[in-house]
């Protein structure tokens, strides 16, 4: 049987490697992306299943978290068209959004990990549905790569729930500033699973004592 | 369509090649910065750079590609749990006492952010000069959303960038 990685497509075949997925899949990293072997899935042809889409109760008024994103893509808007004042007016009004968006007091990981799951059971689907029959590909690509590092995150945070952080210690945390994608290790993958940008995209998040 | 030369002070290498071939001088100027007021958008400069520096880019945008309603409603319930999400990472990092987990939480606010970004722009959002982008700008300045929200910034933004729509 051949077993698929649901982050950057990586085929692990039973053939070939001479043993069988479930003997190692436990404890085993996708040797490309470093998602782990538990959230691999059998390569089959994939069958759409027709999902309905999930209750929201999306306020009348959007949040300062969402005004925050709205001005930040803005001030990358106006960077790719060399605005670079405009592009820093942008950033100035993302980062009041950021500062005054109520705190999120008292959550902790499962908050986080139960809300990665919802993006990925239902509001994803839903999204790419509404994309599909409205034909819309700037949509479906957004999917594609927001679904993959939404996964990468949620593997991480249960890895870290289950495990605690010692993975992390002595090694690195990156972040592909292009698609988001977050990679574990010594140096950045020399391009990004998800989106296909070279390793300098890549950026190290630094530990509090090093700021 | 009418374009302008832009040069990217970070790749070029001052070769040169581009003042030399300018017909009008517009590349020769003391702050590296092209000259908007003289470049005729021939292209000329960009094709003969040898970094790659020098980019054509369109004095006009044409208007963004309406989105279907069903599409906005999907994808603006996702960019709320987005905004929920990175409020949790933000947070986790800010109270925990392990570098690791302050690291991965940092990543994940960043990670998240970008594909909020991602989708706010792909939700009506590409542009600076659309009339969506100008419509909440005026929106901020008339009705600000919170105390000392910076108004001038919102100000400044509609008078440098024109909008591309009618
Ligand atoms: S040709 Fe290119 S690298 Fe050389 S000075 Fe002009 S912009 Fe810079
Ligand atoms: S596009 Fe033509 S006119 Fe403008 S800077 Fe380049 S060579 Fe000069």
């Amino acid at each position: 049987m051949r077993y698929i990685c649901p982050i950057c497509g990586y085929v692990y075949d039973e053939e070939k490697e001479g043993r069988a997925f479930s003997e190692i899949a436990d404890g085993w990293f996708c040797p490309i992306c470093g998602a782990p072997g538990t959230v691999f899935t059998v390569e089959e042809p994939r069958e759409e299943a027709v999902v309905a889409a999930p209750e929201t109760d999306s306020p009348e008024k959007q949040s300062f978290g969402e005004f925050a994103a709205l001005c930040s893509n803005l001030a990358r808007g106006c960077e790719k068209q060399y605005l670079e004042e405009e592009s820093a007016l942008y950033r100035r009004l993302a980062e009041y959004f950021t500062a005054v968006a109520p705190k999120a007091k008292g959550k902790n990981l499962e908050d986080l990990a139960s809300c990665l799951r919802n993006d990925l059971s239902g509001f994803y689907p839903a999204l790419r549905q509404a994309a599909e029959s409205a034909k819309d590909r700037g949509i479906l690509r957004v999917c594609t790569w927001g679904e993959k590092v939404t996964r990468m995150l949620l593997s991480l945070v249960e890895r870290c729930q289950k495990e605690g952080t010692d993975f992390l210690k002595g090694t690195s945390v990156w972040v592909c500033t292009i698609c988001g994608f977050i990679y574990i290790g010594d140096n950045p993958p020399e391009i990004c699973p998800v989106c296909k940008v070279p390793d300098w995209k890549f950026e190290k998040v630094e530990g509090r004592r090093s700021v | 369509m009418k374009k302008l030369a832009v040069r990217n002070l970070r790749l070029c290498t001052k070769d040169c090649l581009c003042l030399y071939v300018c017909p009008v001088g517009a590349t020769d100027t003391e702050n590296s910065v092209i000259d908007k007021e003289k470049c005729t958008g021939c292209g000329v400069c960009a094709q003969a750079c040898p970094s790659g520096a020098i980019s054509m880019v369109p004095l006009e945008y044409p208007p963004q590609q309406q989105k279907a309603e069903t599409v906005l409603t999907a994808s603006r319930a996702v960019c709320q749990n987005k905004a929920g999400q990175e409020g949790i990472a933000r947070q986790l990092a800010e109270e925990t006492e392990d570098d690791a987990l302050y690291r991965l939480m940092s990543a994940a606010a960043k990670s998240i952010r970008l594909v909020h970004e991602d989708l706010s722009r792909e939700s009506g959002y590409m542009l600076p000069q659309s009339k969506n982008a100008r419509e909440r700008l005026q929106g901020w300045i008339q009705e600000p959303p919170a105390p000392d929200f910076p108004r001038e910034a919102a100000q400044e933004l509609l008078d440098r960038i024109p909008c591309n729509e009618s």
